[in-house]
């Protein structure tokens, strides 16, 4: 399956703008909006790369999920009713030059690798096979993925007790 | 068979056993009388084993015990041990037997201390005779350095025994330091000697000089008159020769006994001992003999010149120690250094005679100044007796101690050739018999002064008495010693000189001369003392002075090295410790700037995290292979 | 688009979230950077998996993305635990382990 370049780009654009406008926005609420958008435009990249069940994956936990969560915490967290939900940031000059740094740096060993410029093709069923795997080779990682989520639920439930 | 070497070593140890016991038995040395005793029956038996030595040794040849010491391959560097030699156990016996008088005197003359500092003298006592015998048993140089020091060490803190007294501390400090001014000088001395001959022992020296082996100069070579000069130099310091005489009389501060041990019999014939010793090798440079003989006979003079204007009965008697040690120089000077060393010995006997006579004096009567004195010979007869019988020996009376080693020195003056260093002597043989008799028609003639000070020792009512028994035995012994020598019931070392007959008169009309103008000027009163002082007007006024010497040393001291230390001082506080202060401040400082690094806040953390990702990347980077 | 698009994409994705995380300060505010900083790496693995053929990226992936969720949960659980207590939620006010 070929992949239009437009797609990407467009998908790109989207994606890079709402990441800006989540780092950038004064309002927290506005901020976790535009993380649910970015996110959405993440999916849509995982499409574009075969991956189907990962970008469903992506929109059900991560669009889904996660963006209800943080919403939760800011409610919590904040006085909603009457106030604006403001933030401001700090240093912005510092965390631009370190930001910047480190991209460029990434950027030159991206372009110094030897990589390859054009996709294999798609072999058989993308999901059945992350299945298999997940149940022979990776078994073991996937058990302890469940341990992992026990524990955060027994977190979850712990943190979230009343205070005595 | 050395036995005398054996001995000899027995008798140098038994006070550095006495003063190591004195030391560490805990509670000895507190305890006082029995720490002395300790002490003083030690010093017997170094006595005894001194006498022993000599007797030996006058029948063998020199004979020698030597330990190594600092070893290298081509034979030891230094070596200890013990040389005994006729010469060395005379002098041996010397200082053994005016160590155990005064020990004795001590215990007498010190008896209001307490026991601690009563233990404390002891110990510098042991300590000092040990130094001294091992000096004057020294085979080497470097032996003779060590215990030179050491003395130097001892009177240090015998001056200072009463060191609460300012006077006496500063007295002790002034004595070590004009005697270190000249230990300079013999330290380099000795090293100088050192590299020109490749040993420091006096025999190979002695063989060197004797096969000639030691040219006087030559290229490259330092010349052996500044050598010998250097040597000198530590013998003017010790002996207390013009200028380094100064501490001597200063030196007086100490007890009465330890002035007699040290500063009449002992310490400070160190000096004439070392260039009687080194004769052979000053024998090659008469210039610098003829150098020490000037000045001997010059410093005779001017310490009697000073002696004549004292009041205090101590700075007489230092003065005349000054006097006579330039006697003893001079004849060095000219040559024959056997008499030198002759008058040394008897020297020693009657002086500390006078000395130890004069603490009686000072014990009785509470008061040093002979003008508070008078009358004491119905007061205290014996002690009289004594004083009386060493005032005849130091002016060279016939038939008393001095008289035959005076002569001696003045016939070898004359024999050497120094006419004006003869004619001061003689002048100073006159105005020692003067001083001498001034002080005895003072002190024990003439109208009782009235007890001012309350008298002495327990005697409120200022009845002066002879000395207790503790202290007569010695004053005895010494004066009977003393008598023999003059009676030549004790042989006298054959003459080295035969001085012309009429020397001898002269020497005898003098010191008469002397004696005659004393008694004329402060016994009858016919001569008025002070028309008889202003006479010498201005010589008299300078003398007062001490000749400003004191002032010129004292200004050196203070103007030179005071500011010299100042420099010092303010270079350690301000740049050695200001540099490490500097450091430290800095430390403290970028403390206090790396310290806000830790914020607390996780975002700088994650900041530095960022911050190390990219130094790793950039690391990998440069070292990527392309 | 080549392999270097999406890694390019995924670079530039994962600057901006590490600049939200520096600069922002509300609690909060910084989690959203970790999220985008997660979305990169994610974008990462997936581009990688689909390029050399290996699943075992994508395998990666979810495992990420879960644990991210399960880690968020329980971020945003402490930042509420300590604005109970503090009640703030500003970051620069949280430093009690200043040295």
């Amino acid at each position: 399956m070929s992949l239009e370049p437009i797609t990407f780009w467009g998908l790109a654009a989207l994606l890079l703008a709402s990441a800006l406008a989540v780092v950038l926005t004064k309002n927290l609420f506005h901020s976790v909006l535009y993380l649910a958008l970015s996110l959405t435009a993440t999916a849509g990249i995982f499409l574009s790369l075969d991956a189907e069940f990962l970008a469903a994956v992506q929109l059900l936990l991560y669009a889904g999920g996660v963006v209800t969560i943080v919403v939760f915490a800011i409610v919590v967290t904040e006085r909603l009713v009457g106030d604006r939900i403001t933030q401001t940031s700090r240093q912005l000059v510092n965390g631009f030059v370190v930001a910047g740094a480190l991209l460029v740096a990434v950027l030159i060993f991206i372009r110094s690798g030897p990589l390859p410029a054009a996709r294999p093709g798609v072999t058989g069923d993308l999901t059945a096979a992350i299945g298999l795997m997940l149940l022979t080779r990776y078994v073991l990682p996937f058990e302890l993925l469940a341990v992992l989520f026990v524990a955060a639920l027994l977190g979850a439930i712990y943190f979230a007790r009343p205070d005595e | 068979m050395s036995v005398s070497g054996w001995l000899a070593l027995y008798a140098w140890l038994a006070p550095a056993v006495a003063f190591v016991l004195l030391s560490v038995v805990y509670g000895l040395r507190r305890s006082g009388r029995p720490a002395a005793w300790v002490s003083i029956a030690l010093s017997a038996y170094a006595l005894a084993a001194a006498v022993g030595a000599w007797w030996v040794a006058r029948a063998e040849v020199s004979n020698r015990l030597l330990w190594d010491w600092i070893p290298m391959e081509a034979g030891p560097l230094a070596s200890v041990g013990v040389l005994a030699d006729a010469d060395s156990t005379l002098m041996l016996i010397l200082v053994a037997l005016i160590s155990f008088l005064v020990q004795l005197y001590s215990v007498g003359y010190l008896a209001d201390e307490t026991p601690a500092s009563l233990g404390r003298y002891f110990a510098y006592q042991s300590l000092f005779a040990f130094s001294m015998m091992g000096l004057v048993l020294a085979p080497n140089f470097v032996q003779l350095f060590i215990f030179w020091e050491l003395v130097g060490l001892c009177s240090y803190l015998l001056i200072g025994y009463w060191y609460q007294k300012p006077e006496a501390a500063r007295a002790a400090v002034k004595a070590f330091w004009i005697t270190k001014a000249g230990d300079v000088g013999l330290l380099i001395g000795i090293v100088l000697l050192w590299r020109r001959a490749g040993t420091f022992d006096f025999a190979e020296l002695f063989q060197l000089v004797q096969t000639g082996a030691l040219p006087l100069g030559g290229p490259g070579l330092v010349p052996l008159g500044i050598i010998t000069f250097c040597i000198y130099l530590g013998a003017v310091g010790k002996s207390a020769q013009f200028p380094l005489h100064v501490w001597l009389p200063d030196a007086m501060e100490g007890p009465t006994p330890v002035s007699a041990l040290i500063h009449a019999a002992t310490m400070v014939t160190a000096g004439v001992y070392l260039l009687f010793r080194t004769s052979w090798l000053f024998a090659l440079t008469p210039g610098v003999l003829e150098l020490v003989g000037w000045v001997g006979a010059f410093t005779a003079l001017l310490a009697a010149t000073l002696a004549c204007v004292q009041s205090d009965i101590k700075r007489v008697l230092a003065y005349s120690t000054v006097s006579q040690l330039g006697y003893m120089m001079a004849a060095i000077g000219a040559g024959f250094a056997v008499a030198g060393f002759h008058h040394l010995l008897t020297h020693g006997v009657f002086k500390a005679l006078l000395f130890l006579g004069a603490g009686a004096v000072i014990h009785a009567v509470g008061s040093n100044d002979i003008f508070t004195m008078g009358g004491l010979w119905r007061k205290m007869p014996q002690t009289f007796i004594v004083f009386l019988v060493g005032t005849l020996s130091l002016a060279g009376i016939p038939a008393f101690g001095g008289f035959f080693s005076k002569e001696q020195i003045l016939g070898a003056v004359f024999e050497g050739g120094l006419t004006a260093p003869l004619a001061m002597l003689v002048l100073t043989a006159f105005l020692t018999a003067f001083y001498m008799f001034r002080v005895v028609f003072i002190a024990f003639f003439g109208a009782a002064a009235p007890a001012a000070h309350g008298g002495g020792h327990g005697h409120e009512d200022g009845h002066a008495h002879d000395a207790p028994l503790v202290m007569a035995i010695p004053l005895w012994v010494l004066a009977l010693l003393a008598l023999a020598v003059g009676v030549m019931i004790i042989p006298h070392p054959a003459a080295e000189v035969e001085s012309p007959h009429w020397l001898a008169f002269l020497a005898i009309g003098v010191a008469l001369a002397g004696i005659g103008l004393a008694w004329l000027t402060y016994g009858a009163k016919v001569v008025d003392a002070e028309r008889l002082s202003s006479a010498f007007g201005p010589i008299r006024a300078a003398a007062e002075r001490r000749y400003w010497l004191d002032d010129l040393f004292g200004g050196i001291y203070r103007g030179v090295i005071l500011a010299l230390s100042r420099l010092v001082g303010w270079t350690d506080r301000y740049l050695v410790d200001g540099v490490v202060n500097l450091f430290s401040a800095w430390t403290l400082m970028a403390g206090d700037r790396l310290r806000r690094i830790q914020s607390g806040r996780p975002q700088d953390y994650i900041y530095g995290v960022a911050l190390g990702v990219l130094l790793l990347m950039f690391f990998s980077l440069s070292r990527w292979p392309r | 688009m080549g392999l270097q698009a999406y890694l390019t994409l995924a670079a530039v994705l994962f600057a901006i979230g590490l600049f939200g995380v520096v600069t922002r300060r509300n609690a909060i505010g910084i989690l959203l950077g970790i999220e985008l900083m997660l979305n990169a790496v994610n974008i990462n693995l997936v581009a990688f998996a689909r390029f050399w053929g290996d699943t075992a990226g994508m395998i990666f992936t979810l495992f990420t993305i879960s644990i991210t969720v399960a880690e968020v949960a329980l971020g945003l659980a402490l930042v509420i635990l300590i604005f109970r207590v503090k009640r703030t939620v500003i970051a620069d006010h949280l430093d009690i382990l200043r040295g």
